[in-house]
């Protein structure tokens, strides 16, 4: 039998969603067994730091990242797998676009940190005590990562040859991208992998009448009907700017798409297209100003997974610059 | 005049049975919606008045022929002051379907659905405000696929539909969005720091085609100062955010946009949907703590001589002031 592939599967800023959807490669973590060997899965296995730096550059064949980069561990961990794989892989909408906790982008360090360790209802922090990266107790000095000041993704910090999309990438997609890696047949680098064709509309099943939008509703606000396209209803679907491949389950359990899988080949800010798409689908009589309100938190519904990959970072970050 | 053997008595008749042309005869030629139009002052040969009068002169294969009588947006800018009330629009309406029944086409251009692309989504047939995208099933490598299919006889080319296209499956060529976006970039003119005035901000401007009435303010447009840009669209409908958010991100100070007075728009619902994009992304910049001020968005009415140059002139300040170090916040 041939020399078996060098895995590594790491965990930064993350839920720990995207070593479960590892997992639920059912029995088919069997056949990933026999084709690789793990020297590297905090999440799954007992390994340290110390592990991955005694092994020699590029001695890994493949490491699947997860999680976005929050803090300095995340950036250090980011860059020592980036030395040690031949191929590294944004794995989920963390890595690959910043996710849930890159709306974090939408504040600053300083107001994260007052928030946590000062403000919240059951924080009792009368000394305003607040994490440092080095403290000097008798013992010996402590450390922490340092928290940055905005989330990143993968590709902000180190060079990623493949992305895999989805919050989490579904099981299915997962499979499907680790049979090519085994039989060594992914495509040039640079490529979304594990994903369809066109967006979340090219397979959706749900009725399209061409019916203009009257009022927006939030999908807890109504009880939407399963047979039809929910933006004819009102309800806001990341279903046309997203990349199809996710086999809709969301759609299935009759809620709306929200976007997880990023955006279709050639749009290169998925909220702004989303904003785009759903403003200009609104009837002659309604009211503009009156839709505009009924779209509570516009950042949170149209860059929910995006922020830190899109457009609309990029701004922010040479507005911030030039301050 | 005329060749009499091609004069058509019926037809002044056939026009008055079709749907929105009932009110042909009212007209008595005062001239009121001509004067109001706006497709008049760019295409002279587009003139309502001239065409309902050879309607009623029998004039068939005249009307016809002339390609501007497919030119009218239904804007209805001169329903409201026609003395007789005649609605316009639906007359002209009620000449093009008889047209396209006996076998004439609009001449384009018109909006172009890539169908490789097409996801058949149906986001273009709900932001059209003349239905004239619908979705239809086609086979492709034996496969059945909805794609979306323009009515080139009910394309107005404004745009909206490119805009709202969340595969940009849909091009009207002029103003594709490749086009647009090198037009924001021209000439280095973000990137460059040659290009910049020291001390000046930089103003790109999004202006529809049809908000502007005076010829003064239409002059206004070729002389602003060096520092600000002018991007005309048909429509500010076609104002993608994302044009908005690429000049941002490649360090353009101020975006405006501008449009027309709901209710005045030239391609009807292209204002409000702008209006409703701008502000959903004004809110989005104030989240993600950007100063929303470098993002206005105006419609302009018909009668609003001279706002418009003063607008620009206004936000230009404006920025200017915003560079002042005393107003540089932390």
């Amino acid at each position: 039998m041939a020399e078996k592939l060098r895995f590594a599967i790491y965990w930064a800023a993350s839920c720990g969603g995207c070593d479960i959807a590892v997992l639920e490669i059912g029995h088919n973590i069997l056949k990933l067994a026999e084709a690789a060997e793990i020297l590297f899965w905090p999440a799954a296995m007992d390994f340290k730091y110390k592990d991955v730096e005694a092994l020699p550059d590029k001695s890994l064949d493949v490491c699947l990242f997860n999680g976005s980069v929050r803090n300095s561990e995340n950036e250090h961990v980011a860059r020592l797998l980036r030395a040690k794989s031949k191929v590294m892989v944004a794995f989920g909408s963390c890595a690959y676009e910043g996710c849930i906790p890159g709306l974090a982008n939408l504040t600053n360090r300083g107001d994260i940190l007052t928030c946590v360790y000062q403000e919240t209802p059951s924080t009792d922090n009368h000394a305003g005590a607040m994490p440092q990266t080095h403290w000097a107790v008798p013992e010996g000095d402590l450390e922490l990562p340092e928290f940055y000041d905005a989330v990143k993704t993968l590709a902000q910090v180190v060079p990623v040859e493949y992305f895999v999309p989805g919050c989490p990438p579904v099981a299915a997609q997962v499979w499907n991208v680790l049979q090519a890696i085994i039989a060594g047949q992914l495509p040039p680098p640079g490529a979304v992998v594990g994903v369809g064709t066109r967006n979340l509309c090219d397979e959706c099943e749900r009725v399209r009448e061409g019916t203009k939008v009257k009022r927006f509703v939030r999908p807890h606000e109504v009880i939407a009907d399963p047979q039809r396209c929910f933006l004819e209803q009102g309800i806001i679907c990341a279903g046309p700017v997203t990349r199809a491949g996710c086999g809709r389950p969301c759609i299935h359990a009759n809620m709306p798409c929200r976007g997880c899988y990023g955006p279709p080949e050639g749009v290169s800010d998925q909220g702004a297209k989303l904003l785009s798409a759903v403003m200009a689908i609104i009837d002659p009589e309604a009211d503009v100003e009156q839709l505009v309100q009924q779209i509570v938190d516009p950042a949170g519904t149209f860059y929910r997974f995006s922020l830190p990959d899109s457009l609309l970072q990029q701004a922010k970050w040479l507005e911030v610059g030039k301050r | 005049m005329s060749n009499p053997d091609t004069i058509d008595p019926k037809f002044k008749d056939e026009v008055m049975a079709e749907l929105g042309g009932e009110h042909l005869l009212r007209c008595y030629s005062c001239g009121t919606c001509v004067s109001m139009c706006l497709v008049s002052r760019v295409s002279s040969e587009f003139n309502p008045r001239r065409t309902m009068r050879m309607v009623m002169l029998g004039m068939r294969d005249e009307v016809f022929r002339n390609p501007t009588i497919w030119m009218c947006s239904a804007c209805d800018l001169c329903y409201p002051h026609c003395p007789q009330g005649i609605h316009i629009s639906e007359l002209m309406r009620a000449i093009k379907n008889i047209a396209v029944r006996d076998g004439y086409e609009a001449p384009g251009p018109v909006a172009v659905v890539n169908e490789e692309e097409c996801s058949g989504c149906d986001v273009c047939e709900k932001a059209c405000p003349y239905g004239a995208l619908s979705l239809v099933t086609k086979v492709f490598d034996g496969q059945q696929r909805k794609v979306s299919q323009v009515n080139k006889n009910l394309c107005m080319t404004c745009g909206i539909c490119a805009a709202a296209c969340p595969l940009s499956a849909i091009t009207v060529e002029e103003y594709s969005n490749e086009k647009v976006a090198a037009q924001i970039q021209a000439d280095g003119w973000l990137t460059e720091p040659a290009q910049r005035l020291p001390g000046e901000p930089q103003l790109l401007v999004f202006n529809c085609s049809w908000n502007l009435r005076a010829d003064v303010d239409r002059a206004a447009l070729t002389r602003f100062p060096p520092n600000v840009r002018v991007i005309v669209l048909p429509c500010s409908g076609r104002v993608d955010p994302i044009f908005i958010l690429l000049a941002l991100k490649s360090g353009v100070d101020g975006v405006l946009v501008a449009g027309c007075q709901p209710g005045q728009c030239h391609y009807k619902q292209g204002t409000r949907i702008a209006q409703g994009r701008m502000r959903i992304l004004q809110q989005i910049l104030d989240q993600m703590g950007l100063d929303m001020s470098r993002v206005r968005f105006v419609q302009i009415g018909t009668e609003e001589r001279g706002r418009f140059p003063a607008l620009v002139m206004q936000m230009l300040a404006d920025l200017k002031a915003r560079m002042e170090p005393a107003n540089i916040t932390a």
